[in-house]
C-alpha cells in the first residue's frame, strides 16, 4: 500500500501523485509506442494532423459510450446493447427526421431519438434488477432487439439527409469541425467526461456505485436502494449511447443499417482496458477515457492498411502496382476480443496484485514484495439459489406426474407449434419435404443445444456456439476450395480448430476464474472475426458431392451410392431422415445416458447446483466444467461442419443468433440460467420448440382474399430476442420462485407470508 | 424502574409451515448488555431481525422507548438508532475505511459532492474512540484481517450514536486477542449507555461482559437468567431441557432463589 498516513491525517492527497506509475501512464505510455507504430508503418496517414483529429472525433463517440459504461462495469453489471442503442437512437432520428419518412423538425427528432435509448436502457435495468434476468442474457438478448428493430425499421436501406440538414446548423455543427479546427464531438466528449469524473469520484451518486458494486448486501444493509442504483447504471449508460448515436448523425447526416455494430465490443474493451474490473467495484473514468483512445487507436492501427507495391504479370509484362496491405475486417474483431480478455486478466494481477510494482522489484533485484493479503470474508457474500423442492412430482402418475417434469412446457409447446403450423399450411405442412427442411434446421439448434445443456447445468453459459459454427464451417470451406485438403481431412480440422475454441473457452473460465459469460463473449468475437478472416468475407461453394452428402437425406445417400429402395414406406422414410438427423440422434443418445444414467451427470448437476459443496465432496469441478466447455465447442463445430454440408455452401454470417436460439432451448427444456438443471429429452424438445416458431414465423401465409403474407427476415431477430427473455424470466419467475404456487396460495388464503 | 429501550411482547412468526417465534417477549434496558442464546434453529436471528424490521412480525408489539413501532426495513429502525452487526460483517471490500465506516450515509457538500475531509476525519475519531489499530482510514477494507473488519463493522454500528447495537455471532471467526479487544469495547458502550444484545454460542463471552441472559428454545422464551446470579451450567440446563411452562423471567429467578 502506498500513502498510508497515519489514522490521525486529515485531508488526503493522494490522486496526483500516484497517476504517474499507475495503470492511466501506463496506458499513456502504450499509446505513444502504438502511434509510433503506425507512423512507421503508414507514415502517410499516422504523420498528418488529419489522423489526430480523426482518431479524436472517434474516440470521443466511443469514449462518452465508455463513460456510462464505466458506471456499469463498476456496478458489477453489463451492458452489451449499446451498439445497438446507438443504432437504434440514429435509426429512430433519421426516421424522424428524414423528409422521406415523418419529416419532423430537429427538436422533436432529439427527442424521439434518446426517448427511445432511454426506454432501452429502462428495459435492459427492469429485467436485469427486477425480472433478475442475468445482465449479460438480457442485454445481449436487447443486442439482437436492437438491431432487429434498425433492420426492421430501415429494411437495410440507408437513409440520408443531407439538404434539410443544412436549415438546422445548430444541431449538426456538434458532428463537424468547428471554428478552431477541431472537430465539436470532442467538447462533447470532453465535457460527459468531466461529468462522469467527478460524478464517480465526487458524489455520493458515484460512491453508491461503488459500494453496490463491491458488496451489494452490505449497501443494501446499509440503506442504500441497491435495484435503484443498478437500474440508474443502465439508464446512465443508455443515455451515453443516446449522445454517441446523436453524434454520429450530426457528423454523417444519414444512416446505414451498420451503425453502432460491434461498438459494445470497443466501448466494454476500452473500460476494461481503463483498468475497472469485471468483477464490479473497481475502475475509474479518467481509465475509461484514455482506454478508449488507446482501444480506437489499435482499431486504427489495425484497419489502416500500409501501402506496398506489388508486381502483377500481365502477360509478358510486369506491372508495378502501388496497393495497400490490409488485415480483412474479422480480423480486426478477433484482436480487439482477444485484448478484451487480455485485459480482463490482467486488471486482478496489475490493478489488485500489486503486480506491476513486484515485477519491477524482480527487475530491478530487491526483495520481491509479498503480493497482498485479501480477506476475502467481507467480499464472498451468502448465495442461495432460488430453486425450489419439486415436491408437486413425488408420487404423482399419469398426467400429474408429466405436467410436473420441468421439461413437460417443452414438449407441449412443440406439439402445440406444429399443430398451428398444420392449421396454417394444411397443404404444405405435413410433406415430406417441409418434414426433411424441419428437421434440418432442428438438427443445427438441437446439436448447440446438446452441448449447451451441460454447460449451463454447470451453472456456466458458452455464449460462443455461434461463432464457433462460423469458424468450423469457414475451416471446412476454406481448406476443401482454397487449399483443396480432401473433404476428411478439412473436417478433422474444423473439428480440432472449433474444439480449440472450447479449449480457450475452458481455460480461461477455469484456470484463470473467469466469469463463463466473459470469456466466451471474448471468443463470441474471436471465433467469428477468424472465420471471417480464414475466408476474407467471401461466400464459398461449389464443394466435393461426396462432403456435401453429410447435409443430404438418406434417399439422395443412396442413390449416389447407387442403391435406391423401392418406392414405399421405406423411401418415405428415407427421404424425410438425413445423415446429420442420425448423427444428431446418436450424440444425443450418448449424451443423454451421460447426463441422465451415469456418475458424469450427477457430477454436471452438483457443480452447478453448488459448485463449493461438490468441491469439498471431492469432485474435480474444474475438470467439470472444463470438459462441459470443450464438449459444447464440439457439438458447436459439428454443427458448422453440417450447415455447410447442408447449404453446400459457406456464408460468413453463418450460426448468428444460434447462442441465443440454443440457451434459449436448453432453458426452455427445463434448465436454468443458474445451473443444476435440464436434460437432454428437455433440450431436444426446445430445440424443436424453437425450430418450428422459426419456421411457422417463416410461414407463408395464404390470406382469404388469395393474397400471402410472409413476415420479413429482419423481424425474426426481434422474435428470438423476446422467446429467450420470455423464457428465462419463466424459468426465474415460474420454476424457481413458483410465483404461480404462490399466487394461488394468496387466493386461497392459505398462510404463506414469507 | 426506567422505560426498557426496546421491548416486544407476544411475538408471532411464521414460514410458510414453519412457527418460528411462538408468543415471545423480549426487553432491554438502556446500558444493558443482554445475552441471547439457544440451540440452532432456536429463533435468535429471526428474533432480532423482526426487531430491526428485516422481517415482518405476523403478530405481537415492537416498543422503543414505550411507543409501539413498525420498521418496514432495516433503514427504518437504523434512523431511530437501532444498530446491527452483522456475522458476515457486511463491509464493501473494494473501498476504504473510512468509506465503509460512512457506507450509505456519507456526508455531503455544497449538496452535490462528498465532503471527504470531514468523512475521514469523523472515521478517525470513531476508530479512536473504539482503540482500533487500524493503519489507516484510506486502508481499503479487503487488506484488512478478519479482526480488523469487524472493528470497521462496529465503528460503522457506533458511529452514529446509537441506543441499541446487536451483535451477531460477534466472537464465531475471530482470534482470542480481538475476541479480548471486541468485549472491552462492549463494557465501553456500555458505560456510555449504550444497550446491547450478542447473540452468541460461547456462554464465556456472555458471562464476561452480559448482564442478563435470555434463552431461546424451538422458537419459545425457556427462561432468563441474571449473570450475577447464575453459571454456566444452569443456562445449558435451560439451553436442553427448558420448556416454556417452567420459564421464569429473571427477576423471578431472583426472587424464587433469595
Amino acid at each position: 500500500m502506498t500513502a498510508v498516513s497515519s489514522a490521525t491525517s486529515y485531508a488526503p492527497t493522494r490522486y496526483p501523485a500516484q497517476l504517474f506509475g499507475g495503470w492511466e501512464f501506463g496506458i499513456l505510455f502504450f499509446m505513444a509506442i502504438l502511434y509510433i507504430a503506425g507512423f512507421i508503418i503508414n507514415p502517410d496517414f499516422f504523420g498528418s494532423s488529419d489522423a489526430v483529429s480523426a482518431i479524436l472525433r472517434d474516440t470521443a463517440r466511443f469514449g462518452v459510450m465508455a463513460v456510462g459504461m464505466t458506471f456499469v462495469i463498476v456496478n458489477k453489471e453489463l451492458d452489451l446493447s449499446v451498439g445497438s442503442i446507438l443504432g437504434l437512437v440514429a435509426t429512430i432520428f433519421s426516421i424522424a427526421y428524414s423528409p422521406n419518412h415523418f419529416d419532423l423538425g430537429i427538436g422533436w427528432s432529439v427527442f424521439a431519438g434518446v426517448i427511445t435509448g432511454l426506454a432501452v436502457g429502462l428495459i435492459n435495468g427492469f429485467l436485469v434488477t427486477r425480472l433478475k434476468v442475468p445482465a449479460f442474457i438480457a442485454t445481449l438478448t436487447m443486442l439482437f432487439i436492437g438491431r432487429g428493430l434498425v433492420l426492421g425499421l430501415t429494411g437495410g436501406k440507408t437513409i440520408a439527409f443531407d439538404t434539410k440538414a443544412v436549415g438546422d446548423r445548430a444541431f449538426f455543427i456538434l458532428g463537424e469541425t468547428n471554428a478552431f479546427g477541431f472537430n465539436t464531438q470532442i467538447l462533447i466528449f470532453l465535457a460527459v467526461a468531466v461529468i462522469g469524473m467527478f460524478a464517480l469520484a465526487k458524489t455520493r451518486t458515484g460512491y453508491e456505485t461503488y459500494a453496490v458494486g463491491g458488496n451489494e448486501q452490505a449497501s443494501g444493509y446499509a440503506g442504500i436502494p441497491t435495484r435503484w442504483i443498478r437500474m440508474r447504471s443502465y439508464l446512465i449508460s443508455s443515455l451515453t449511447a443516446s449522445i454517441a448515436g446523436l453524434m454520429i448523425v450530426a457528423q454523417d447526416k444519414g444512416i446505414t443499417s451498420q451503425y453502432g455494430q460491434g461498438a459494445e465490443l470497443i466501448v466494454i474493451a476500452a473500460v476494461i482496458v481503463g483498468g475497472a474490473s469485471i468483477a464490479g467495484g473497481r475502475g475509474r473514468v479518467l481509465g475509461a477515457v484514455l482506454g478508449s483512445a488507446l482501444v480506437v487507436l489499435i482499431d486504427k492501427v489495425l484497419r489502416e492498411g500500409f501501402p506496398i507495391t506489388r508486381i502483377i504479370d500481365v502477360g509478358d509484362e510486369q506491372i508495378v502496382v502501388q496497393a495497400y496491405a490490409q488485415l480483412p475486417g474479422g480480423a480486426v474483431q478477433a484482436f480487439l476480443g482477444v485484448i478484451l480478455l487480455i485485459a480482463v486478466l490482467l486488471e486482478p494481477w496489475a490493478i489488485k496484485g500489486g503486480g506491476v510494482a513486484r515485477l519491477w522489484a524482480k527487475v530491478k533485484g530487491e526483495s520481491v514484495p509479498p503480493p497482498p493479503d485479501r480477506g476475502e470474508a467481507a467480499i464472498v457474500g451468502a448465495q442461495t439459489k432460488g430453486a425450489r423442492t419439486d415436491a408437486s412430482g413425488m408420487g404423482a402418475k399419469g398426467l400429474k406426474a408429466f405436467l410436473a417434469r420441468r421439461d413437460a412446457a417443452a414438449i407441449m409447446l412443440a406439439v402445440a407449434l406444429w399443430l398451428i403450423g398444420f392449421w396454417l399450411r394444411p397443404d404444405f405442412w405435413g410433406s415430406l419435404d417441409n418434414s426433411f427442411s424441419l428437421l434440418l434446421a432442428f438438427t443445427e439448434i438441437a446439436l448447440v443445444s446438446i452441448g449447451l445443456t451441460f454447460v449451463l447445468a454447470n451453472g456456466d453459459v458458452d455464449l460462443s456456439v455461434g461463432s464457433i459454427i462460423a469458424f468450423s464451417g469457414a475451416t471446412v470451406g476454406f481448406l476443401m476450395k482454397e487449399m483443396s485438403v480432401d473433404p476428411l481431412t478439412a473436417i478433422a480440422v474444423a473439428m480440432v480448430a472449433g474444439t480449440l475454441c472450447g479449449v480457450v473457452n475452458g481455460y480461461l473460465t477455469v484456470g484463470f476464474g473467469l466469469p463463463a459469460f466473459v470469456s466466451t463473449l471474448g471468443m463470441f468475437y474471436i471465433a467469428r472475426g477468424f472465420g471471417a478472416w480464414l475466408v476474407a468475407g467471401r461466400q464459398l461453394s461449389g464443394f466435393s458431392e461426396n462432403f456435401n452428402l453429410i447435409g443430404r437425406n438418406l434417399y439422395e445417400v443412396l442413390t449416389y451410392y447407387g442403391t435406391a429402395p423401392e418406392p414405399g414406406l421405406l423411401m418415405a422414410i428415407a427421404k424425410a431422415v438425413s445423415v446429420q438427423t442420425i448423427f444428431l440422434g446418436v450424440i444425443a443418445i450418448i449424451a443423454g445416458i451421460a447426463l441422465a444414467k451415469t456418475s458424469i451427470g450427477q457430477m454436471v448437476y452438483a457443480v452447478g447446483g453448488n459448485e463449493r459443496a461438490a468441491r469439498y465432496s471431492g469432485i474435480n469441478t474444474k475438470a467439470v466444467r472444463f470438459w462441459s466447455l470443450v464438449f459444447s465447442a464440439i457439438c458447436a463445430s459439428a454443427a458448422g461442419v453440417i450447415y455447410v454440408a447442408y447449404l453446400r455452401s459457406f456464408n460468413p454470417s453463418a450460426g448468428s443468433l444460434r447462442e441465443l436460439d440454443g440457451i434459449a432451448s436448453v432453458i426452455i427444456g427445463g434448465g436454468s440460467i443458474f445451473g443444476g438443471y435440464g436434460t437432454i429429452i428437455g433440450s431436444l424438445a426446445g430445440a424443436a420448440a424453437i425450430t418450428l416458431i422459426r419456421s411457422v414465423l417463416s410461414l407463408q401465409i395464404l390470406m382469404p382474399d388469395g393474397t400471402s403474407f410472409v413476415m420479413p427476415q429482419h423481424w425474426m431477430n426481434v422474435f428470438i430476442g423476446l422467446i429467450l427473455i420470455g423464457a428465462v424470466i419463466g424459468d426465474i419467475w415460474i420454476r424457481q420462485e413458483n410465483i404461480i404456487r404462490r399466487v394461488f396460495d394468496r387466493l386461497r388464503g392459505s398462510g404463506d407470508h414469507s | 424502574m426506567t422505560t426498557p429501550i426496546i421491548e416486544m411482547r407476544g411475538i408471532q412468526k411464521h414460514f410458510g409451515a414453519v412457527h418460528a417465534l411462538r408468543n415471545v417477549n423480549f426487553s432491554l434496558m438502556p446500558g444493558e448488555i443482554l445475552g441471547l442464546v439457544g440451540d440452532n434453529s432456536a429463533g435468535k436471528s429471526t428474533l432480532m431481525k423482526v426487531m430491526t424490521g428485516a422481517y415482518q412480525r405476523d403478530d405481537g408489539d415492537v416498543l422503543f422507548k414505550g411507543a409501539s413501532t413498525q420498521f418496514r426495513s432495516p433503514q427504518e429502525s437504523r434512523d431511530v438508532g437501532i444498530e446491527m452487526i452483522y456475522q458476515d460483517f457486511a463491509l464493501c471490500g473494494n473501498m476504504d475505511v473510512g468509506q465503509n465506516i460512512f457506507l450509505g450515509r456519507w456526508p455531503r457538500k455544497y449538496g452535490l459532492f462528498v465532503d471527504r475531509e470531514k468523512m475521514y476525519a469523523e472515521a478517525s475519531t470513531v476508530l479512536k474512540r473504539l482503540k482500533v489499530d487500524v493503519n489507516s482510514v484510506f486502508q481499503k477494507v479487503e487488506s484488512l484481517s478478519g479482526g480488523r473488519q469487524q472493528s470497521v463493522a462496529i465503528a460503522r454500528a457506533i458511529s452514529f450514536n446509537p441506543r441499541v447495537v446487536i451483535f451477531d455471532e460477534p466472537t464465531a471467526n475471530l482470534s482470542v486477542m480481538a475476541t479480548e479487544r471486541l468485549l472491552e469495547t462492549m463494557a465501553e458502550l456500555k458505560k456510555q449507555g449504550v444497550a446491547q444484545v450478542i447473540i452468541s454460542h460461547r456462554l464465556t463471552d456472555i458471562f464476561e461482559v452480559g448482564d442478563r441472559v435470555m434463552v431461546l428454545k424451538r422458537g419459545e422464551n425457556v427462561g432468563e437468567r441474571y449473570v450475577k446470579h447464575t453459571n454456566e451450567r444452569e443456562v445449558l440446563e435451560l439451553i436442553v431441557s427448558g420448556t416454556p411452562e417452567t420459564a421464569l423471567s429473571a427477576d423471578e429467578a431472583l426472587k424464587r432463589a433469595a
